[in-house]
């Protein structure tokens, strides 16, 4: 979709999480490239906020305080363990959401995962990169730096032609900044797309190249102006190799 | 740091001092924001169990990622009400529960009767905004709260509301955006702060 082709109408639908699949997934890719359609989708996401005053008040019961506070302290003594998922974890979680961001998700990564019957690979262990007995490719890409909570799937499809990339607890940026994914081959960093992640933290790139992303064997994400930067300017926060 | 010293911190404070693991101000937080979150979730699945469950594990994400909260994209109540809708709609797609004996139905949304929790300034600050937030939703035609309600509280789609209500999808987009527009409106700044 074209920059100048504004999702203006779409937007109080997407900010409200009720659009259809396919008119969420044109919004995402709409609005990694467009500073005017997240700016007015940031309106309308801050009015659906407000919407949560309307309903009816409740109180939970006496006990749940001293639960939460009980798991925060067992969160906290066990992070490390929980902030490394397995990747079959993440593309489960990230498959189970259905915050209005993965609309591109259930477009490009859904499909490739069902057709390459990823599950299979649930018992595989160890590696940054597998490939499918289909053909198709998932690489795991690592937060690196500041971001070293943060991680991304890339999942390049069996011909090497198409790819998806999601990631998970990547810090939102402001509005002058956003990811910008690299291909990196002999030395050289290629643009792969730019995107923005959710409130929290969420992020899918449909991944544009100039040439099959099978022919990369290294991938990264920086922070960038918004827009993208001709080549990598900003601080790296993923890290993958195929 | 005393108990009193939190309860006079605003909101974003509380956040960066819970990014330093401060139980105290998840504490404060907590206390703050519990009935909001809680009510919010009760809304969605219609079970206190489900819903104590999720605003359990709301808490818990903001202990465990308090480091990436931006003051600039959002208020902190926003942050959380995001958080809580998506966990607890996604907890109805997994049961494929409708909660319809709870469902809101905003038919005869009113002036808030209660304030809400936290201290005083806080919970003013959240009677004001209820009260604003109700007398904007009050102004939309009834068509337009019954379509907001399928999609904000049971997270269906414009297609799914259009089946459920027997009408033609492009009514269900026209009312989403129009009932949508009227509330960036008429909250404005509000909505903003």
């Amino acid at each position: 979709m074209p920059t100048d082709d504004h999702v203006t109408d779409l937007l109080p639908a997407y900010a409200l999480g009720c659009l259809d699949e396919e008119e969420a997934g044109a919004v995402v890719v709409h609005l990694a490239s467009c500073d005017t359609c997240r700016a007015e989708l940031r309106t309308y996401q801050a009015t659906c906020g407000e919407l949560v005053h309307v309903a009816p008040t409740a109180t939970p019961s006496r006990e749940l305080k001293g639960r939460v506070m009980a798991a925060a302290r067992q969160a906290r003594s066990t992070q490390p363990a929980a902030a490394s998922p397995s990747l079959p974890e993440r593309i489960a979680g990230l498959l189970r959401l259905r915050a209005p961001a993965w609309g591109a998700v259930g477009l490009a990564l859904v499909t490739l995962l069902i057709v390459s019957n990823v599950w299979w690979w649930q018992r595989s262990t160890g590696p940054s990169a597998v490939t499918l007995d289909s053909g198709m490719r998932v690489i795991d890409m690592a937060g690196v730096g500041a971001a070293s909570e943060a991680s991304g799937t890339l999942v390049i499809s069996d011909d090497g032609e198409y790819g998806t990339l999601v990631v998970d607890g990547l810090p939102s940026l402001p509005a002058d900044r956003q990811y910008q994914l690299w291909l990196i081959r002999d030395g050289q960093r290629t643009n792969g797309g730019v995107f923005s992640v959710s409130l929290e933290g969420y992020g899918a790139l449909v991944v544009a190249s100039p040439d099959p992303l099978s022919s990369y064997p290294g991938f990264g994400v920086t922070i960038e102006p918004a827009g993208g930067s001709p080549s990598p300017t900003g601080d790296q926060v993923l890290a993958g190799t195929l | 740091m005393a108990d009193a010293d939190y309860a006079a911190l605003d909101d974003g404070t509380l956040i960066r001092l819970i990014a330093l693991a401060r139980e105290d101000a998840l504490s404060e937080l907590y206390d703050r924001y519990v009935r909001l979150v809680f009510s919010l979730a009760l809304n969605v699945v219609g079970d206190a169990s489900t819903a104590e469950e999720i605003t359990q594990d709301v808490f818990v994400r903001v202990w465990e990622h308090a480091t990436q909260y931006r003051a600039d994209l959002a208020g902190v109540s926003t942050w959380l009400t995001s958080i809580t809708r998506h966990r607890a709609i996604d907890a109805l797609r997994r049961t494929g529960a409708r909660p319809d004996r709870n469902a809101v139905t905003w038919a005869e949304v009113a002036p808030a009767e209660e304030p809400a929790v936290g201290g005083p300034e806080v919970a003013t600050t959240l009677a004001l905004e209820s009260a604003r937030v109700r007398a904007a939703v009050s102004e939309l035609s009834p068509e337009q709260k019954q379509v907001l309600v399928l999609a904000y509280f049971q997270g269906l789609t414009q297609s799914q509301i259009a089946e459920a209500l027997g009408m033609p999808l492009g009514t269900v987009k026209t009312r989403v955006r129009l009932a949508m527009q009227h509330l960036r409106a008429a909250l404005g700044d509000l909505a903003l702060a």
